[in-house]
């Protein structure tokens, strides 16, 4: 008779065997490299981790057993080690020695882990692939925000965001984990991985989530009662980063290994997104997460923008307030060299010598300037913060004034789909301008965050500007420098100045004061 | 053969630039240091302020340079001074509110002895009615509650509003500046801490089972510390605002250890106490 397994909210234990053949679990191990496989190996036989990746060993079998097997063993590629030791030094020598990967990948999958990996195991595989491919993974940043303490007087209130509160969330892992286990359904079931990256100040934690009601080997059993259905195939994994020492959290769209349709895996998004400020609340202080506006793959880039340093809210030229390598002590008596000076110092000595400079390497060095008075430091395209995608929507009124001009000429050239409209615009801006510079003046003077748009008569087209590339802001500076952008009446948010990756254009700024966060 | 020589001679005289490069930075450095010194002393000042009659070139670049220097000191000297100090920033956003104008905050903190990279926040005015101030940009760590104060001191007003919430940029400031000084001594708690353990430096051999081998900060705020002893027991304090311990407790390997939480800690103290208790306890 079958053991019986009641349906319960319980996580699944680690201990849980796939099986070997499930292509997922060759694919997770496939993509690693041999250097990172074999180290892996090693750390499942390690005693710490040992309950949980028990390799196949020959010691198991009965001694009659084994003597039957003998002769199979000729058969046999990966004969079954006897002991651990021997284990763990045939990984060793296998890191010595040169070979394919290949090789590696199956040992472990025919060899000494044929009866299966466990949920342990492959979730240290994702995370060795992680820590080798630190881009592999779109993050989202969250902030968390504390809400108001609810009154006695009102049963059914929306609890609103405590503007004034003086508390940070404190994280602390493993209640994290039994509060977010609370929210979890029971025909749901999940594993959790906490893991810390090498290179990043951030604590990570896996999700690893299978829609079946049984925590048991059961769950994962390639083939249902029915014969059909294959539930490893349905999971799907979901990553979580809590950066050391900031109120924020930074989630992945959950991947599926299967055909997940992507209404589901959204739900799935949402349901942990809900649940994550659920789990860190705690009686009497309540706290909510609120979107930042920041996706990108670069967890260097969104360390720097929504992290525990100095820069959340002094992006862009503003970084120059927030560099930690230009320490001015008062008590140092000599001048500092204001920014900039020292290309005209560079340039003076070049004058001394040579004959005096041109038009063109005039214009050149004015436009470098301008875009060090924009950028400061920032947006090199060496510093390895880069976004690969910034996106806008632009909310304000077409006529193009004298100030915003240089915005809308920069979208033209993004947007090189539109190339059409171009013609068009020159020809309506000559027109209206005159009109439309008075009224847009009278609203620049009333110019208030609270105020409604009273421009709704003029035309406002929903416009969407995109910049994609390896490090966006970069790429904008280098078009400054080279004069095709005019670094004077270049709009603040293209120096990445708001620590956003998505926002709405509204007069010239980004909406909301998105990077002093208030 | 000529032109593995070549090569060679190549090399030799790169080697020779760069040696000189090298040394006119730092002979250009020394030189800076130098003139800055001379000119900031008072007998040198007089006597330049005396030739200010001749008008020739170098005259008055001599005066320029004066006055640098003499606005730099003076800035200097607010800085040493006073903790806060204001400052005036252009924001370079062509669509920046108020036509740029931003009022820049420095907040100095020390941290042995030594002057830090102060925190800046900068305020500017985007209300068109009102004067009030709203925070533009700052570099504080997320520690600091800025946002709450901000919503505290400065509130925003509202345009129906007849007449605005007053704003208190003194109070801001002030409390703004508690904060930023609590924290920094609270990390400053935890560094003297893992200092007097001798755990900045690496040592393996002499760890006895009552040692404690790791000290760290468990929270945003740096108001938990985490304790680790040789042998696996652990332990977290936590502090309030103002440095006073209010919860302690040490976890052993079978349950919470009483023994050594009593011992530690038996009433509410300063950190400090508890603090030298742990060194006390760490090295006997």
């Amino acid at each position: 008779m079958a053991r019986l397994s009641v349906p319960n909210t319980a996580r699944l234990p680690s201990s849980v065997r796939v099986d070997a053949s499930t292509s997922a679990v060759v694919k997770s191990l496939n993509r690693l490299t041999r250097e990172s496989l074999i180290s892996l190996a090693l750390d499942w036989l390690d005693e710490s981790a040992f309950p949980n990746s028990t390799p196949f060993l020959r010691a198991r079998m009965s001694e009659e057993e084994e003597e039957e097997d003998n002769d199979e063993d000729s058969e046999d590629i990966y004969p079954p080690a006897r002991t651990v030791e021997d284990l763990r030094q045939l990984y060793e020598d296998m890191r010595q020695q040169k070979g394919s990967k290949r090789d590696v990948v199956s040992r472990i999958l025919e060899g000494d882990w044929r009866h299966g990996l466990t949920l342990y195991q492959l979730a240290m595989a994702d995370f060795a692939y992680l820590d080798e491919h630190p881009t592999s993974q779109k993050w989202n940043a969250y902030q968390i925000l504390p809400l108001q303490k609810p009154s006695h007087t009102e049963d059914e209130q929306l609890l609103k965001v405590d503007k004034e509160s003086l508390q940070a969330p404190r994280f602390h892992p493993s209640t994290f984990l039994q509060n977010l286990q609370d929210q979890v359904l029971p025909d749901v079931k999940a594993h959790y991985h906490f893991h810390r990256l090498q290179e990043f100040p951030l604590l990570l934690l896996r999700i690893f989530v299978i829609d079946s009601p049984y925590n048991s080997a059961l769950a994962l059993s390639s083939l249902d009662q029915s014969g059909t259905v294959t539930n490893f195939d349905a999971s799907r994994t979901v990553y979580l980063a809590f950066p050391d020492g900031s109120p924020s959290i930074y989630t992945t769209k959950s991947q599926g290994t299967g055909s997940a349709g992507t209404g589901e895996s959204r739900s799935l998004q949402n349901l942990i997104i809900d649940g994550v400020p659920k789990a860190l609340s705690r009686p009497m202080e309540r706290y909510t997460v609120k979107s930042t506006g920041i996706t990108t793959r670069n967890l260097t880039a969104l360390l720097d923008m929504k992290g525990p340093g100095r820069g959340n809210a002094a992006g862009g030229g503003w970084s120059i307030y927030s560099d930690e390598k230009n320490k001015q002590s008062p008590l140092d008596a000599m001048l500092p060299t204001p920014p900039g000076s020292r290309e005209q110092s560079a340039s003076t000595s070049s004058r001394k010598r040579g004959a005096p400079l041109t038009q063109s390497q005039r214009d050149r060095k004015r436009a470098r300037a301008a875009a060090q008075s924009r950028f400061g430091d920032s947006a090199s395209i060496s510093d390895g913060k880069g976004i690969e995608r910034f996106e806008v929507v632009l909310q304000d009124p077409f006529p193009v004034t004298s100030r915003n001009l240089p915005a809308l000429e920069e979208n033209q050239e993004e947007d090189s789909e539109d190339g059409e409209t171009q013609g068009r615009i020159n020809r309506r801006r000559s027109k209206v301008e005159s009109v439309l510079q008075q009224a847009v003046q009278d609203i620049d003077d009333m110019d208030d965050v609270n105020e409604v748009d009273t421009s709704s008569s003029h035309w406002t087209p929903m416009l969407k500007v995109t910049f994609s590339g390896p490090h966006v802001f970069a790429g904008i500076r280098q078009l400054v420098e080279a004069g095709i952008i005019d670094g004077k009446r270049m709009p603040g948010w293209m120096t990445g100045e708001e620590t956003v990756t998505k926002g709405v254009v509204h007069r010239g700024r980004i909406r909301g004061y998105k990077g002093s966060g208030i | 053969m000529a032109s593995e020589t070549n090569v060679v001679e190549a090399d030799a005289l790169g080697d020779e630039i760069a040696e000189l490069e090298e040394q006119i930075a730092a002979t250009k450095k020394q030189l800076k240091i130098q003139a800055s010194t001379i000119i900031a002393s008072i007998p040198s000042q007089s006597l330049v302020k005396e030739s200010s009659r001749s008008r020739s070139k170098n005259n008055k670049k001599l005066l320029k340079g004066l006055q640098g220097q003499e606005t730099h000191q003076q800035q200097c000297l607010h800085r040493i001074c006073n903790p806060v100090t204001a400052f005036k920033v252009h924001d370079p956003d062509p669509n920046a509110v108020d036509d740029g104008h931003v009022l820049g905050l420095r907040f100095e903190v020390m941290s042995r002895s030594q002057f830090l990279k102060p925190y800046y926040v900068m305020l500017n005015r985007p209300y068109s009615k009102f004067s009030a101030l709203r925070v533009h940009r700052h570099t504080l760590p997320s520690a600091i509650p800025l946002a709450g104060l901000a919503a505290r001191h400065l509130p925003a007003p509202k345009p129906e509003d007849g007449n605005p919430p007053l704003q208190d940029l003194d109070q801001f400031v002030r409390t703004l500046r508690r904060e930023i000084i609590r924290y920094h001594n609270r990390l400053g708690i935890s560094a003297d801490l893992r200092r007097a353990l001798g755990l900045h430096q690496v040592t393996e051999e002499d760890t006895e089972p009552t040692s404690i081998v790791e000290v760290g900060i468990a929270d945003i705020e740096a108001k938990q510390i985490k304790l680790t002893w040789a042998d696996e027991r652990h332990g977290r304090l936590v502090m309030d605002d103002d440095g006073k311990v209010t919860k302690f407790s040490v976890f052993g390997v079978d349950g919470r250890d009483w023994e050594t939480t009593k011992s530690l800690f038996d009433r509410p103290q300063r950190i400090e106490e508890v603090v030298e208790k742990l060194k006390q306890s760490s090295t006997s």
